[in-house]
Formats: C-alpha cells, structure tokens, sequence
C-alpha cells in the first residue's frame, strides 16, 4: 500500500519508471481477470492494454482513493463488460486460456491447482455475467464490495445478491456434478 | 452440499495464474509511455504562467487577496457612512456661497441658529485674516449687496 501511494507520487511526477514498476507488478491479475470474465485472451490483452494506456494519461492528476490494484481491476471489469455487452448474441470467442498453474507450489500441488483452476474456469463460464463479475472481483482480487458497488454503479445490496446468487448456482451446479 | 465457505475457497484457491507474454508488455508500455509523454507535453503548453492563475493555484495569496479586498470594501463603507448630510453640505463650498441668502436659510432649517453661526464661523475661517486695507462693511458689501 505504500509502495503504491510512492509509485503514484512517482508516476505523477512523469516518471516512466513508476509507471514500469505499476505495470510489473498488476498485469499478470489485471490479464487473469479479463480472461476471466471475458473467456478471451486476445480481447483480455486490448482491454489491460487500453487501461494501461488510459491510466498513463492521468499523469500528474491522478488521486488514489482506496488502491490501486482495486482502480485497475474496476477498470479492467468496467471495459470487459462494456466489450461483452459489445458482443453479446455473438459466441463468446475462442477460448484460448493460458493457464499456467493456481496459487500453489510443488508438482502435485501444481496438478490438483492446475485441475481445480479449469474446473472452477467451467462453472464459472455457466454462471451470468454480472454474477460472475462479482464473485471473480471479490474472490480473486480482494475488492470489497463497497468498491464494487462503486465501481459498476450499483448499490451494495445489489452487489450482494449477485455474490450470493452466484455462489448458490456454483454450489448447485458442483453438487449435480457430484450426484452423477 | 459444499457450505458457502468451502464454495469461496475453492473459488479463491482455483484463481487461474496467467502470464502476460513478451510483445504485449512491449506494445502496452511503449503506448503507455507515449500516452504518458503526450499528456505532460499538453499539460506545460497549456501551463503559461498568468497572474490569476498564480492567485488561485496558492493559498497563501489567495487569502491574502481576499482579506485586501475586504479591507477596501470596509473602508468605503466607513467612508460613505462617516460622511454625513451635515458635512457634505459647507465644506466644498466657497466661502462666498455659505455666506449666500439661500445657503444660511438651508443652514437655518437644519439646525436652527446654532447651524447658521456654525456656517458662518466656517465662511469666515475660510476666508482668513481680514486685508488690513479692508473695511468691515466693504467686505460685506457683497453681501448685503
């Protein structure tokens, strides 16, 4: 949090250093996410491309309020739903997914991560789009869901019954795969 | 059934790990650059100094400079209110003119007698030392025509 508001004085200041060292430290969350939400690698590559390049215009303006990994994952969200809704009543695209393994260390902790991140990659596609915003901004990255609610423009309640929505379909969707 | 804290955590442990490749951070960063030095380009032409614009951006003289305009506007104020009816009447006036039929009558009705000898020791302070060559009644000629 400090490195941040220190990268951010930096950046405000023009220098292109702070802006390599924010860029270094969030693209690999910010890419999972597009691909994420959006099941798309080269749209997910424009969209952090495109932030990127929107947040080095606010050189010298640009207030921290909250973090900054939470800014640039709302925009990150913010551009992928405007793009999905974009394409929406086309296919969702090729899935081209790379994934390179979960949180986890070791070679059979990197297989059971590797099979739950593709397992979990397919109930997630199953669930609504907002539902699925939601769950992926406040699981994977963190973000409370007063911030969310910001973010997207919502109200919080509103956040949260998609959160809630959202993991009952999961829960529904593992046990029917369970009980076959 | 998996509880809801089993659900957020094989949600949170199935984070996919991603890895951006080589000519997207190459494309990102040399657009977010220039993006960057386009920006600060613009923003120091636009930046000329002027002096409102020095006033607004600093606190210090943006206080001082409403406290300034404050002090003058009290000022003028006090000046119109000090400057009453009575005194804007006799003192920008020639001594020949407070000494006038019409100008002691006007004197007469504000105050009274005490108004008019008031005017009248004004018209003769105003006047000054009486010329040596001079009579009383020639001064007054004028006067009483």
């Amino acid at each position: 949090m400090v490195e941040d508001k220190i990268l951010v004085w930096k950046f405000n200041r023009g220098s292109k250093d702070a802006l390599r060292r924010i860029y270094e430290k969030y693209k690999d969350d910010l890419l999972g996410l597009a691909i994420t939400l959006l099941r798309d690698r080269s749209v997910a590559e424009d969209i952090v491309h495109d932030v990127f390049v929107s947040f080095a215009q606010t050189t010298g303006t640009y207030h921290l309020s909250g973090t900054l990994k939470g800014y640039l994952s709302t925009c990150v969200a913010n551009r992928a739903r405007d793009r999905n809704r974009l394409r929406s009543g086309q296919d969702a695209g090729l899935d081209v997914v790379e994934v390179v393994g979960s949180n986890s260390d070791g070679p059979m902790e990197h297989a059971i991560g590797s099979e739950e991140s593709g397992r979990l990659k397919d109930l997630l596609d199953r669930l609504p789009y907002e539902q699925r915003e939601v769950i992926v901004l406040h699981l994977h990255h963190g973000i409370r869901f007063r911030e969310i609610a910001g973010a997207l423009g919502i109200s919080i309640n509103t956040v949260q019954s998609r959160y809630r929505y959202g993991l009952d379909k999961l829960r529904s969707i593992l046990n029917s795969v369970v009980t076959k | 059934m998996r509880p809801k804290e089993n659900i957020e955590k094989f949600v949170r442990v199935g984070k996919p790990r991603v890895t951006t490749s080589r000519q997207m951070d190459k494309r990102t960063l040399d657009d977010s650059f220039e993006a960057m030095e386009q920006t600060i380009r613009t923003k120091s032409a636009d930046h000329k100094p002027s002096v409102p614009r020095i006033i607004f951006q600093s606190r210090m003289i943006k206080l001082t400079a409403t406290a300034a305009v404050i002090i003058v506007a009290i000022g003028l104020i006090s000046l119109f209110v000090h400057q009453g009816p009575d005194e804007q009447i006799g003192y920008d006036q020639s001594p020949t003119k407070m000494m006038s039929a019409i100008s002691l009558t006007m004197a007469y009705r504000r105050g009274g007698i005490d108004t008019l000898d008031e005017q009248c020791e004004k018209a003769i302070r105003m006047l000054g030392p009486r010329p040596l060559h001079l009579t009383l009644g020639q001064l007054l000629s004028e006067n009483n025509g």
